[in-house]
């Protein structure tokens, strides 16, 4: 190693302050997205011509267009855009994070909300069917039979937008966020040590999607009181 | 947002330039998607193999690089091999020096990785009763998986393949990062000229989203064709879902039979 | 409510055409896109009736007795039910499905209720009862079926029988007037059927107006008034059970069952 130790500490610590940035931004932009995609999810159900057309074109652009392009479009033009929305005296200034989380919260949310409908169509029809003849209320059905059912249905999906999640969170640094990858990359550049810092990197983001799995079958289990077998 | 600044001029006048960064994303992702195909086959043997020798380091393989993301995969390959001496003094610099390697190495790495889960998912998708009847018929293990397990197989996997497509295809946007001119990179380009937020990355979502879905509708085809023998049972079952549609219809549901997403 | 008071007596099968009519079809239809379901389908059933339809799998059975609580709208025709007829109005059906109960062939518990919460819910739900009378109704249904020691557990930890005699004691728990079944005991094991077949008698001896798609020719002799052949969305024969075993009138029904006796 042709550097200093003491030097060598301070780009760790760098990166640890990075990655803080970095949960921040993935923590806050995956439960953005759950909020939205599930009022989204729930609000598109609903067979209104209007709601259905603004769903299929922002679902459409969202599923046919990289994030990293809308990552950028927030970021350049985020402040144009809110200047053409709340008025021209407005001035906003679009910082990173903030277009980073706009982003991942657009997309995301779309997922999310695609995920909620393919539960709606994987729960047993019988399901909606025991509701109505038992004479419950639509709004109640959703509430105490049909939701509680919902979130064990969508846990394996959201496990795996969790993930994609988590593995877009880094391209945020392109639009000039700080965080763990572009500390990572600068001290592998200061240092002309790419595979400590970059596999360091990726080693946080390994370990990070490895321990999804105990949490994911702790929650599963949890929503899982008494359904081993499910019927139809 | 109803006034967006789109200029068509510039639109138009970046179209070429575009349309070159267009071609150049298709032909990495073309490249490496066949090295994938190619790729994913050793390696998936291996992951399942029952000699642990050649299962761990395959399962090492698919954790690291499905869990790392694929901008430091980038950022390791393409800083990376610099420093590898006998790389970089070795008669094969020309290509591990270029950047559209390190692009095509870096993807192809995250991609394999993914193929074999998609590939190993639609193998343990085949039920097993499947291939005891086979054995029970008195046809060879070989022969059952070469008849029996791979063109089912291939038929369960083809939507696991496809979402695994769309995404890495997506996912191509950020090979700017190692200098090559991808479409991303020439938006990228635009902008810096011109700062005009809007124009350029529309043109490029525009673009990317024609790409995309041909790969849908290539994959619909696809589909249409290794499921002939579905579609007398899916005109059978039809009353059920037609009922469920009606129900949905009911409730008020816009439920379309659309492909799910993940 | 007092319709299920022990001391109703028992309906004979002829004799007695001034009981009030409970459920009351005139020239049903019923259409699928293209394709009729129900064809004028006129039927009369008086109060503590019990009536057993029957019929080849597609004749319209399930149609039929979906219709009466407006699972299926019908097309054309009028549908009264205990007086209050269905015209597509919410509070009408409200009103309607809260005079009966409907027993599924796949039962349709909640998988995430308890076999005690599933039948609390819906009078809490639907009628408005305190929590406490609502477990008081639900333990003493549950005892009725003989199943009130499983009452902790969840559907999936009980037998099919045992889930299908809660569905009964869930449909009970909202004190209808009139029970719909359709193929109870369908999905069953043979040693399962009997459990089921024990708990609809008992209401039916109860004086529980029943209408009851069922296969089960000892239930319908012990216990329907009349039988009801059904085909191709047609009403073909109505009888005493005694006539309909014993001396079917039209070819179809002859057909159907020298091939269901078999
Ligand atoms: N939701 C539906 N959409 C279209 N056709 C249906 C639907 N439900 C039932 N059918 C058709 O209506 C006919 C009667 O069905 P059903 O009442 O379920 O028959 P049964 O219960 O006697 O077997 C069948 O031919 C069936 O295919
Ligand atoms: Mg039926």
């Amino acid at each position: 190693m042709n550097i200093s130790t003491a030097d060598f500490w301070g780009y760790v610590g760098q990166m640890l302050d990075g990655a803080v940035v970095t949960i921040q931004l993935f923590m806050s932009g995956f439960t953005l997205a759950l909020v939205f995609g599930v009022a989204i999810g729930i609000i598109t159900l609903s067979r209104n011509i209007v709601i259905q057309a603004v769903w299929r074109v922002y679902a459409s652009i969202i599923m046919g267009v990289p994030s990293l392009l809308i990552i950028f479009l927030l970021y350049y033009g985020g402040s144009a855009m809110l200047r053409g929305l709340f008025g021209n005296n407005l001035y906003v200034d679009v910082t990173p994070f903030g277009a980073g989380l706009a982003a991942l919260t657009i997309v995301y949310a779309a997922y999310v909300a695609e995920l909620v409908h393919g539960a709606v169509r994987n729960l047993p029809r019988g399901q909606f069917e025991a509701c109505a003849a038992l004479a419950i209320r639509p709004v109640s059905a959703w509430r105490h039979v049909i939701m509680p059912q919902l979130a064990r249905l969508a846990l394996p999906g959201l496990v795996n937008i969790w993930l994609i999640v988590l593995k877009d969170t880094p391209l945020v640094s392109l639009a000039g966020l700080n965080d763990l990858v572009a500390n990572a990359k600068i001290a592998a550049g200061a240092t002309k040590e790419p595979f400590v810092f970059f596999i360091a990197a990726s080693l946080f983001f390994v370990v990070a999607s490895a321990l999804t799995m105990p949490l994911s079958n702790w929650l599963e289990r949890r929503f899982a009181r008494g359904l081993q077998r499910v019927k139809a | 947002m109803n006034a967006l600044p789109i200029d068509p001029a510039l639109a138009w006048e970046s179209l070429p330039a575009m349309l070159r960064g267009l071609m150049t994303t298709v032909v990495v992702t073309v490249i490496v998607l066949a090295l994938g195909l190619m790729l994913c086959v050793p390696v998936t043997l291996a992951r399942m193999s029952r000699n642990p020798l050649l299962a761990w380091p395959a399962a090492v393989f698919v954790v690291f690089f499905r869990g790392a993301p694929l901008l430091i995969l980038l950022y390791l390959v393409y800083y990376g091999f610099g420093q590898i001496e006998v790389l970089r003094d070795g008669p094969l610099w020309f290509i591990f020096g270029s950047a559209f390697a390190c692009a095509v190495i870096g993807l192809t790495l995250n991609h394999v990785a993914f193929m074999v889960d998609v590939v190993r998912g639609s193998l343990e998708a085949v039920p097993a009763g499947l291939t005891e009847a086979s054995a029970a018929l008195g046809i060879p293990p070989r022969d059952t998986f070469r008849q029996i397990q791979l063109p089912l197989a291939m038929r369960y996997g083809l939507k696991a393949y496809q979402n695994e497509v769309v995404m890495f295809t997506k996912g191509t946007a950020v090979i700017s990062v190692v200098t090559v001119i991808d479409l991303t990179a020439v938006a990228n380009e635009v902008f810096e000229l011109t700062y005009d937020p809007f124009t350029p990355m529309l043109t490029a979502g525009a673009l990317y989203w024609c790409l995309v879905n041909l790969i849908r509708l290539g994959f619909r085809k696809l589909e249409a064709y290794l499921s002939r023998h579905h579609i007398a049972v899916e005109k059978q079952r039809q009353p059920a879902s037609a009922g469920f549609t009606a129900l949905a219809a009911r409730w008020k549901l816009a439920l379309s039979q659309k492909e799910q997403v993940l | 409510m007092t319709s299920l008071a022990t001391e109703a007596p028992m309906a004979s099968p002829v004799a007695e055409p001034l009981r009030p009519i409970a459920v009351e079809m005139t020239g049903v239809d019923k259409w699928y896109g293209t394709f009729q379901a129900l064809k004028g389908i006129d039927l009369t059933v008086r109060k503590g009736e019990k009536i057993v339809i029957c019929g080849p799998s597609g004749s319209g059975k399930s149609t039929l007795i979906r219709c009466i609580n407006r699972l299926e709208p019908h097309d054309k025709g009028t549908i009264t039910v205990n007086g209050i007829e269905l015209d597509g109005s919410p509070g009408r059906t409200q009103d309607v499905r809260l005079e009966c109960g409907m027993v599924f062939q796949q039962f349709n518990l909640f998988p995430h209720l308890t076999i005690l919460e599933n039948c609390m819910l819906a009078p809490r739900l639907g009628r408005g009862v305190a929590k406490e009378q609502a477990e008081a109704i639900a333990r003493r249904y549950l005892e009725r079926v003989r199943i009130g020691e499983q009452a902790m557990k969840y559907p999936s930890q009980l037998s099919g029988g045992q889930q299908q005699r809660v569905a009964i004691a869930r449909a009970l728990c909202m004190e209808p007037r009139i029970m719909l079944f359709d193929e109870p005991t369908s999905a069953l094991d043979p040693e399962m059927i009997k459990e089921v077949l024990q708990v609809m008698e008992d209401l039916a001896a109860e004086g529980m107006t029943m209408i009851c798609v069922t296969h089960e020719m000892g239930f319908a002799r012990r216990v329907a008034n009349r039988c009801v052949f059904m085909d191709k969305g047609e009403i073909v024969e109505e009888a005493t059970a005694e006539d309909f075993f014993g001396n079917p009138d039209s070819d179809r029904l002859k057909q159907f069952l020298a091939q269901i006796l078999h």
